[in-house]
């Protein structure tokens, strides 16, 4: 399992270049917007973790590119999440806003970061993401 | 926790898991959830909820920010979203007739998986 040889490699951004296939919404992709917004129904969990995965393992994007078409997706899912439950749940409309007061500035660091930082450092930071977010879930 | 303190609390709590879903191209449930519940003493469902609320409009900071940077393809991610919210709604009715303990286990070594192989991958590259 030490393997580092160069077939983990392939992972690389010149696996695909997101940009030839800019505005196209192919079948691979909607398949994996599909499948992202049934397991994360599924689950209970949000689309991002499903998604980021399968864009960059199953559809070669790059990590940064990955992790920016999942968080535009995510503006039509979770506002038809708020429509279907958002609304008729319980919302602690007070809390809501302050954190999302604060979580409005974070966004704009947060994609500002995303936007500068390099390939190696990211696609680390994000799988220990997703092994914690398994521990996670692992022990709900 | 009193008032004023929980609602600074919930601001800086707030800012962090913004940051951390713009960098990582997720919504932020997944922090604000337990947040909720386990701070400010919110049921499981209001809390869910409640997060909803904040995940969009981080999402639509986030999104406008990378798209004046020129990173990713806002037009392209809203017609994927789009798609998934299809989907979305088909898994939250599946949701109903599976056994959830089972689905989440798998999906849980599913995530480690991934997230070991893709720290791997970073490590790898140079």
């Amino acid at each position: 399992m030490t393997d580092r040889s160069p077939s983990t490699v392939v992972l690389e951004p010149s696996v695909s270049s997101p940009a030839s296939r800019r505005g196209r919404l192919t079948r691979e992709l909607a398949a994996i917007g599909g499948a992202g917004g049934v397991l994360s129904g599924l689950l209970g969990v949000g689309g991002g973790v499903i998604m980021v995965p399968l864009l960059v393992l199953r559809a070669g994007y790059r990590q940064r590119d990955a992790h920016a078409i999942s968080l535009g997706a995510i503006i039509p899912i979770s506002f038809a999440s708020v429509l279907t439950y958002g609304i008729a749940g319980e919302v602690r409309a007070g809390y809501a806003l302050a954190l999302a007061l604060g979580s409005v500035f974070g966004a704009r660091v947060g994609a500002g970061l995303l936007a500068r930082i390099r390939e190696r450092p990211l696609k680390i930071v994000f799988g220990v993401f997703l092994v914690a977010v398994a521990v996670l879930l692992l022990f709900k | 926790m009193s008032g004023v303190v929980l609602y600074a609390a919930l601001i800086a709590f707030g800012f962090l898991t913004g940051g951390a879903a713009g960098l990582l191209g997720v919504g932020g449930g997944i922090m604000m959830v337990p947040f909720l519940t386990l701070v400010a003493g919110v049921s499981q469902h209001a809390a869910q909820a409640t997060s909803l609320l904040v995940v969009l409009p981080t999402a639509v900071v986030a999104s406008i920010t990378l798209q004046r940077k020129g990173v990713g393809d806002l037009p392209l991610a809203l017609r994927f979203g789009l798609v998934g919210a299809v989907g979305g709604v088909a898994g939250a009715l599946l949701a109903l007739m599976l056994p959830g303990h089972a689905l989440r286990i798998i999906f849980a070594l599913f995530l480690g998986v991934v997230g070991v192989r893709l720290v791997r991958d970073g490590i790898a590259l140079e």
